[in-house]
């Protein structure tokens, strides 16, 4: 069974699974790519879903050979899009309850 | 195994220049990368670019490469020379995270180790290995949602043997699922993951919730949608009709006078939320019969008569 208090990972836990150097974490969460709750680098505390962003952010610029301020954008864009086609699935859904497509 | 034509996976000729085999993969690298494409399942082209990208960048690679090609190996199934040495100049490909995946061609040619090694088991780190983390969706119906619940969970994990060799074991777990989860949300199962590695922990399992669609709820935040159906009569009479909702039939008045498209709010019957319950919001549809007989069209006619009412009142100013 999963225990709630195992949720939030620390800065520690974060570069050890995303496999990145320290310095990279940093600079993920200074472009604001992630946002941890907590003061400094010792006190955050990062959600599963900020870890899967850091992974996403990690990779994007090893394969891609992005530079840091472009994966914030690109980060951003590609959530957009992903909320956008969200909305639009749902409001097709909808629409399809009300008239014949 | 079969032969890799790299120049034909780039799209590009095989006396191109550096600048060219670079620009064509980058192109390509955006495409298939499965962080930024549209399409599912793009892993596997993804990392056949980076292969072809790998040895066509590097002189020495891309040189045994023609070699390889030139002796005949550019033939649907592939045999090394006889006598060839797989040289070790893959080893120097650092900070690519795809060359443990690459396939048994490139590792043939390249690879010294012989046959692809699994992410993770890079000569060096092979003791105190942190096992990998498993991400995986969660399907659940909008009634789990409720209340706590529990489910059963199948899924995968990579297990690796004393050899390197990785095969894919079964794991069922059983989850709890706490109440107002919504779509989207992520649950972290702590060392659920891949074994690790030595005195390696176990990585960590994550589950992606997607909330199942139901064949008569819309979910909006916390808010549930239904479309309800009604007769011209019961939208200009009122009346009480039976809604379903996730806890079971209540009964709805609707107000004299309705219109298609109105809601009507039904306070705490949509999904449970952190703080505040959610509201069900009935979104009435005036359906006309399919058919009907001559009292009928009687009465209709009757009332095409009596009431004074245009429709397209709106259209008169706009023609």
């Amino acid at each position: 069974m999963n225990d709630s208090k195992a949720t939030y990972l620390s800065f520690t836990e974060i570069c050890l699974q995303t496999g990145a150097a320290e310095a990279t974490v940093i600079e993920i969460v200074e472009q604001g790519i992630v946002e941890p709750t907590g003061a400094g680098a010792d006190e955050w505390l990062f959600s599963p879903a900020m870890l899967i962003v850091t992974k996403k952010a990690v990779r994007l610029h090893l394969d891609l050979d992005m530079d840091w301020a472009g994966i914030a954008l690109a980060i951003e864009l590609l959530d957009e899009v992903a909320q956008l086609r969200e909305r639009n699935r749902y409001l097709e859904r909808r629409l399809s309850r009300l008239v014949d497509l | 195994m079969d032969f890799k034509d790299y120049y034909k996976i780039l799209g590009i000729d095989s006396d191109d220049d550096k600048k060219t085999i670079k620009t064509a993969y980058r192109k390509l690298a955006r495409k298939y990368h499965p962080d930024v494409s549209d399409h599912h399942d793009t892993e596997n082209q993804f990392k056949e670019v980076t292969e072809a990208y790998e040895v066509l960048k590097d002189v020495t690679k891309r040189a045994e490469y023609d070699e390889i090609c030139q002796y005949g190996g550019a033939q649907q199934e592939f045999n090394p020379p006889p006598g060839w040495q797989p040289s070790d100049s893959a080893s120097d490909a650092s900070g690519s995270r795809h060359q443990d995946d690459f396939s048994d061609f490139f590792s043939s040619v390249f690879s010294a180790k012989g046959g692809p090694q699994a992410r993770g088991f890079k000569s060096g780190q092979s003791f105190g290995q942190r096992g990998q983390d498993v991400e995986t969706d969660l399907a659940i119906f909008l009634e789990d949602t409720l209340s706590e619940g529990s489910k059963t969970i199948s899924y995968h994990l990579p297990h690796h043997d004393n050899q390197g060799h990785v095969t894919n074991v079964n794991k069922t777990l059983n989850v709890k699922i706490p109440p107002g989860i919504t779509d989207g949300e992520r649950i972290r199962l702590k060392g659920q993951g891949a074994q690790g590695v030595g005195s390696g922990a176990s990585g960590d399992l994550y589950l992606k919730i997607r909330l199942v669609p139901h064949s008569l709820f819309d979910v909006e935040g916390h808010n549930l949608i239904i479309t309800l159906p009604i007769a011209p009569w019961e939208a200009a009479l009122g009346g009480k009709v039976t809604l379903p909702t996730l806890m079971g039939n209540i009964q709805l008045t609707i107000p004299a006078n309705s219109q298609s498209g109105q809601r009507l709010r039904i306070k705490g019957k949509g999904l449970p939320g952190k703080q505040l319950q959610g509201d069900l919001y009935a979104v009435l549809k005036v359906v006309m019969p399919t058919s009907s007989n001559e009292s009928v069209k009687e009465q209709w006619q009757q009332l095409a008569d009596l009431a004074p009412f245009d429709p397209r009142a709106d259209w008169s100013d706009a023609s």
